[in-house]
This record gives C-alpha cells, sequence and structure tokens, in this order.
C-alpha cells in the first residue's frame, strides 16, 4: 500500500512539472495524490482519466503562455501555493508565464526580469486584479475612492491606475480553488440573498439563480463567465474562447474534487469508521446545498477519533470548537448587519455553515475585517513595510453608510464594493471554502496568514475568542486534514 | 444594598395600568449575557426595556446593532419582567443608519436574570397576509430591507399570480413618521415610499411577473405620526389582481 502511494505520489509530481509548464500531453488519472507540508492531497476526477493535452484548461489559449492550470494547480488543491510559486520562479528565473507582467507582477510597468517586481506573488501568492473604476454595473457608486498609500505604483501609474487610462483599481488577491464546486454553486434554496433582501444574480443562459460565492467579490455567477474573463485578463486572450472549449474547460471543473487524504499526524484520513467527510470520494458522494444542523455538522461527525490517537482527539476538539464554542461576533459586515444583531454570540459554523464546505450557503461575502482598517492583516498605513494599497474611501451624504466603519474608510481591498458600488459593500469578500488548505498556503484572501496558525490567531484577536495555545493548535490541526 | 435593589427592580412586575400604554423612543441598545441567549435591552426615561433575545433572519425580532441607536416602538405588556426588562409587545426595532460609537454597553451574564425560552411567534412585524392576493409588507424606519418574510411573502404573491391567472399586480408604497415619547416626531426621508415600491415591483418582475403587469403607486406624504400604530404606516401593499 505504501508502494502504491508512493508511485501515486511520484507520478503525481512528474505530471506536475509537466502541466506547470503547460507541456501538456499526458494524462490526469482518475485520482491522483501530491505531497504537501501537512501530507498528501489528492485530486479526484469524477469523470474518469483527463487527457491534458488539447485541452484549453491545461493548453496556453491566451497570448501570455498561461494555461487555467498555471495558477489552478492539482498539486496545491486547484489553486497555487506560495511555496509553488517561489520554486517556479527559482526553476524558470522569473520566465514562467505564472509571473506575466499583466498581473503576475506588482505593476506592468515595472521592470519584470527583477524578482522585487512580482513581490506579492512571490510573498504572498497574491495575483492583481483590476477592476474597472466606476463600475460597469454601477455607474453611480455610493462612494469615491482615492489611492493613500501605492507601495506597487500600479493604481497611480498613468496607463494602469485609477486615473489612468485603464481607469482601474488595483487590489490584489489570491486564486480560489477550481474543485468541489457542486459545493460553491449550488444557490440557497431561495431566489433571495436573505442577508440584503435582494434577488440572487441569474445565470443569463437559463435564467435560474446562481449562487454568488465562487469569487471573491461575486462578480461572475457562472463557470462560463468566469473562464471568459479569465481567458480575457490572466490569459490575455484575445480571439475568444469556443463554445467547445468553453464547455471543455467548464466540464472538467465541475468534476474535480480535492482534499486531504493522508496527513502527518492524523495518517489515513479516508476509509474505515473515520469521519465521513474527509477525502475527495466524500465529496463527490455527498449532496450538495445542505445546512449546518445537529443531525448533519459540517463536516460530519468526529466522534471516531475522540478516543483514538493523540493528533486525532486533537482534530475532534478543533472540530468541536468550529462548529461549538460561542463567541462574540462583532462589527463584521453583512453578518452582524442583517438582523442576527451586533454582538452576536455565536460559533464559526454560524456562518461557515455550509456541509462539506464550510462556505456560506447564503452569498458569503462578509466585511470580516482582513481588508479594512483598523482591524485589517496589515501594518500601519504609515509603515513602510507596506506591501498593499491603501485607499480612502468616502461615501456620499445620501448614500447608507458602511454599517460599522461609517462614511470614511480606509481599505487595502473594497471587495465587492468594487463590483456594486455601494457603502455596505467596502471590504466584504467571499468566504471561502475549506478543504485543501494544507496544499495551498497563504491564506485570507490577501494572502497575509503564512500558516493555519497565523488564520486562527487573527481569530482570535479579532473577535477576542481567548483560545488556549492547545485549542488555537486543535483548531490549526483540523482544518490541515480538511 | 444597591444590589439589593437593582435586584428588586429587576424582578419587579409591570404594573396593570402599564399595559398596553406605547412606547417610542431612540436610545442606545443594550445587550445582557445570559446563560443561554443573549437579550436585547434598552433604556429610556429611567426604565429598562426587554426588546427580544437573539435569534436568527427565520425569527420575527431582528436585534438592534451595537455602534447604533435603535428606534424602538412597541406597547408594554402586563406581568414579569422579562431578563430585567419591562418587555415591548409588539414591539418594532429599527437601526439608526449613522453609527454612534457611543452605543457599546454589553452587560455580562447575572444571576436571577434569565433570557425567556425562544417561541416561534408569526412575522407580524414584516409581513401581513390578508388572502392570498393582498401582502402588506412593513419596513424598518428610513429602510427598504426586504426581510425573509418579506421576500417569502414576495414568492407567494407571484406563485398565485401565475397560478390564479391574475392579469396585475398592483404595489403600493408609503412612508411613515413616528411620534416619539418625548413629543417629538421623526419623519421618514422624503421619496421612500417610491424607493420602496419599485423595490418590490423589481422584484417581482425578476421573479417572474411581466413588467407590463405591476403597477406602482408611491404616496410619498408620510401618514401622520400618532404615536401607537406608527411603525405599521412605513409599508408596501401587494395585491394580486
Amino acid at each position: 500500500m505504501r508502494f502504491l502511494v508512493f508511485c501515486l505520489v511520484a507520478l503525481g509530481a512528474l505530471w506536475m512539472a509537466w502541466a506547470q509548464d503547460a507541456r501538456v500531453g499526458e494524462l490526469l488519472p482518475r485520482e491522483a495524490t501530491f505531497e504537501n507540508p501537512s501530507g498528501r492531497l489528492t485530486v479526484l476526477n469524477a469523470d474518469g482519466p483527463v487527457a491534458t493535452k488539447g485541452h484549453p484548461f491545461f493548453e496556453p489559449v491566451g497570448t501570455n503562455g498561461r494555461a487555467c492550470v498555471t495558477c489552478h494547480q492539482p498539486a496545491n488543491a486547484m489553486s497555487v501555493s506560495g511555496d509553488a510559486i517561489r520554486e517556479r520562479w527559482r526553476a524558470s528565473g522569473g520566465k514562467d508565464p505564472i509571473f506575466a507582467a499583466i498581473d503576475g507582477s506588482n505593476n506592468p510597468s515595472l521592470p519584470q526580469d527583477q524578482e522585487a517586481s512580482h513581490s506579492l506573488l512571490l510573498k504572498r501568492g497574491l495575483f492583481r486584479i483590476a477592476l474597472q473604476w466606476p463600475p460597469a454595473r454601477n455607474a453611480e457608486p455610493e462612494f469615491t475612492i482615492e489611492v493613500v498609500s501605492d507601495p506597487t505604483g500600479v493604481n497611480r501609474d498613468p496607463r494602469w491606475g485609477l486615473t489612468g487610462v485603464a481607469h482601474a483599481v488595483s487590489v490584489f488577491r489570491r486564486p480560489r480553488p477550481v474543485a468541489n464546486l457542486k459545493y460553491v454553486l449550488e444557490p440557497d434554496s431561495t431566489p433571495f440573498n436573505v442577508k440584503l433582501g435582494v434577488l440572487l444574480d441569474k445565470d443569463p443562459e437559463t435564467g435560474l439563480p446562481v449562487s454568488m460565492n465562487m469569487m471573491a467579490d461575486a462578480r461572475a455567477g457562472t463557470l462560463k463567465i468566469q473562464a471568459e474573463d479569465a481567458y480575457r485578463t490572466h490569459l490575455e486572450g484575445k480571439k475568444g474562447l469556443t463554445p467547445g472549449e468553453l464547455a471543455q474547460i467548464t466540464a472538467f471543473e465541475k468534476q474535480v474534487y480535492v482534499a486531504q487524504t493522508w496527513d502527518r499526524g492524523a495518517k489515513e484520513l479516508t476509509g474505515g469508521d473515520g469521519p465521513g467527510a474527509l477525502g475527495p470520494a466524500n465529496l463527490l458522494k455527498e449532496q450538495a446545498g445542505v445546512l449546518n444542523s445537529p443531525a448533519k455538522p459540517v463536516f460530519l461527525s468526529f466522534a471516531a477519533w475522540q478516543k483514538d490517537t493523540e493528533f486525532r482527539q486533537s482534530v475532534a476538539r478543533g472540530n468541536d470548537i468550529f462548529l461549538n464554542r460561542q463567541f462574540w461576533v462583532k462589527n463584521v459586515g453583512h453578518i452582524n448587519s442583517i438582523g442576527l444583531g451586533n454582538p452576536a454570540k455565536r460559533s464559526c459554523a454560524v456562518c461557515h455553515n455550509a456541509v462539506m464546505s464550510g462556505m456560506d450557503r447564503a452569498p458569503g461575502w462578509v466585511d470580516l475585517g482582513t481588508t479594512n482598517y483598523p482591524t485589517w492583516t496589515e501594518p500601519d498605513v504609515a509603515s513602510t513595510t507596506a506591501e498593499l494599497p491603501v485607499f480612502k474611501v468616502t461615501c456620499r451624504a445620501e448614500a447608507k453608510p458602511h454599517p460599522f466603519l461609517g462614511r470614511v474608510i480606509y481599505t487595502s481591498d473594497p471587495g465587492r464594493a468594487l463590483i456594486t458600488g455601494k457603502c455596505a459593500d467596502i471590504g466584504a469578500i467571499t468566504m471561502g471554502q475549506f478543504r485543501g488548505l494544507a496544499a495551498r498556503a497563504p491564506y485570507f484572501v490577501n494572502g497575509s496568514a503564512k500558516t493555519l496558525m497565523e488564520l486562527v490567531d487573527y481569530y482570535d484577536r479579532r473577535f477576542d475568542m481567548r483560545l488556549t495555545g492547545q485549542e488555537k493548535q486543535d483548531l490549526v490541526n483540523f482544518l490541515g486534514v480538511l | 444594598m444597591r444590589i439589593l435593589l437593582a435586584g428588586l427592580l429587576a424582578v419587579s412586575p409591570v404594573w396593570p395600568q402599564m399595559a398596553g400604554s406605547h412606547r417610542a423612543f431612540v436610545v442606545c441598545p443594550e445587550i445582557r449575557d445570559t446563560k443561554t441567549s443573549p437579550c436585547w435591552l434598552a433604556e429610556y426615561s429611567g426604565e429598562t426595556y426587554f426588546l427580544g433575545i437573539q435569534g436568527g433572519v427565520a425569527e420575527d425580532f431582528y436585534p438592534p446593532q451595537l455602534e447604533h441607536q435603535v428606534l424602538v416602538e412597541g406597547e408594554v405588556v402586563a406581568g414579569p419582567r422579562v431578563c430585567g426588562g419591562i418587555p415591548l409587545k409588539p414591539v418594532k426595532v429599527s437601526v439608526m443608519q449613522e453609527i454612534d460609537a457611543s452605543c457599546h454597553t454589553m452587560l455580562p451574564a447575572q444571576d436571577g436574570i434569565e433570557a425567556p425560552p425562544r417561541v416561534r411567534v408569526a412575522p407580524d412585524s414584516w409581513v401581513k397576509t390578508e388572502g392570498p392576493g393582498l401582502s402588506t409588507l412593513y419596513f424598518d424606519f428610513d429602510n427598504d430591507f426586504l426581510s425573509l418574510h418579506a421576500s417569502g411573502a414576495l414568492i407567494q404573491a407571484v406563485a398565485y399570480f401565475k397560478k390564479s391567472g391574475a392579469a396585475r399586480i398592483e404595489v403600493a408604497g408609503y412612508r411613515g413618521a413616528t411620534l416619539l415619547s418625548s413629543g417629538a416626531t421623526l419623519t421618514e426621508k422624503a421619496g421612500l415610499a417610491r424607493v420602496r415600491a419599485e423595490k418590490v415591483a423589481e422584484t417581482l418582475v425578476g421573479l417572474g411577473v411581466p413588467r407590463a403587469a405591476v403597477s406602482v403607486q408611491a404616496v410619498d406624504n408620510p401618514v401622520p405620526a400618532k404615536g401607537a400604530g406608527d411603525a405599521w404606516n412605513r409599508r408596501v401593499v401587494v395585491s394580486v389582481k
């Protein structure tokens, strides 16, 4: 068995090396397992092996040498880790297409052969997302936006900046895993966004509501729209994807599942009478669209591990803290402002309530505080170590202000507000899924948490959770096996 | 001695002569932790009022928010205090839009002060349905937010429109004013009646009603404030015909 796992890992690593360079022509097997710092992740192709040669997800179909797989690597839970990015810089001398000037650098106007010009990608795994301002959907936004600090120079750049030719706000974000998407795409059971009292966006082709949970700012509602957007921006495609290419890309994305399957501490994560949520086969098997309940908790039951090895007991305790430990959730836009009260004495699972994914069943963009002053993850604005841009956002007098930050807000990423133009959305970022976390550090939309412990530390500080060192470690161990 | 007095006040009943009297005031809300659910309270004119307990969006009571003042409109209920406060029922709580950093009172759990058991009640604060084709949606002060209950009522209205073969849906929006217990009057912002009505109309269209079948009327003169019942003037009436 160990030999078999070793072979799969070796094969997977070999395949990955090819895929990274977009030199495709191999078969991505039905199950491929990859090493990561915590253990092993398995990629499961539910529809069987995928021939990557000629496949538009794996081929550089744009103009800059990138393919979708460039930033959605099987070994990294279909996202891309900071370690993998740094390794690619070393291996390619910065020539890998992932470092394309358009968004793989801090600013396309900088000299692209220098490491410093790609520091946000290399340090934090962040890609530049340039969003037109004012947004196309809302020509009269509720706020004005000024660039306060621009470490990369891109937001004041005469070509790429806010007042430049592009008329764009550039923010820097982590890529999301393109896997387990039935859990991401399943819309809430009502056609409404129950948090905001408005209708969900619709799929323009089917007219049916979409989940609005796929992207950090929910700007694309369907895989097809996202693929077309990524083709034009990240891949710098010009001629457009054909219907056949779009169909191939979205079909692949819908059938791929990822999760950890082996952990250095917990060992085998699947099989036997272990937790029923672990491993990609269980993600394939379970139904999407299920809300957390006592009968079906978010990550099902870890009871079998409560009397197991010390590490597995720690994981089970972490799951228990996630589900049941109550603390005061305070000043979170689109959580405390939607009829739950501010503060609300709740547990993690009240917001991370979707079974198997840990996302929100309702559209999950919330202002947790990671990108907005004073709870943001960044050093002081004035600090010379600041890496991200800072914007001053001023809400118009007649607009509804941000519920907990008022009318003047300093932010490193206005999030959903860059799409809607609404003050209430400033800093609101869609929560991501919890699966394959061990394979895709760093965390948070801005890559500010290098480790799961740093992620847990942020929550502990943000909500004064008063977790003990052991409890933090329990949460880290729990998150790491997902 | 102070503790004793506080304890006595916390459990003293509400006198029958107070029952049914209307209260309307704008204050900072307070939250009290308990062994079970946190309670939301408001102090006004030397008295503490119980507003409700923490719940979810499926409940009738949507709690206040610290960092904001709250408009409380309700009727005093006779009987024992709840969570240390005089209960108001029905009670409508509207979060004031602007931030007030002085609203930050969190009270610790205290022996003898307990939250009432959770009881699921009809969402009377949000919607009143009179037959399958007539619904009235209620709104918080200066707000056009459609609660889960209001959106549910619109889904039902559209289902009835389609099933019954009705020709049209009439939407009428109103704005209100509130006579506060202090004697002052709060009036909702101008134009809100139309904002509410058009939001409801757009939602009906989004749910599948032909645009041509939806008519919109806005009554932007605020209904005169008189105290009790003012909260129910902030409304949109949806009639399937």
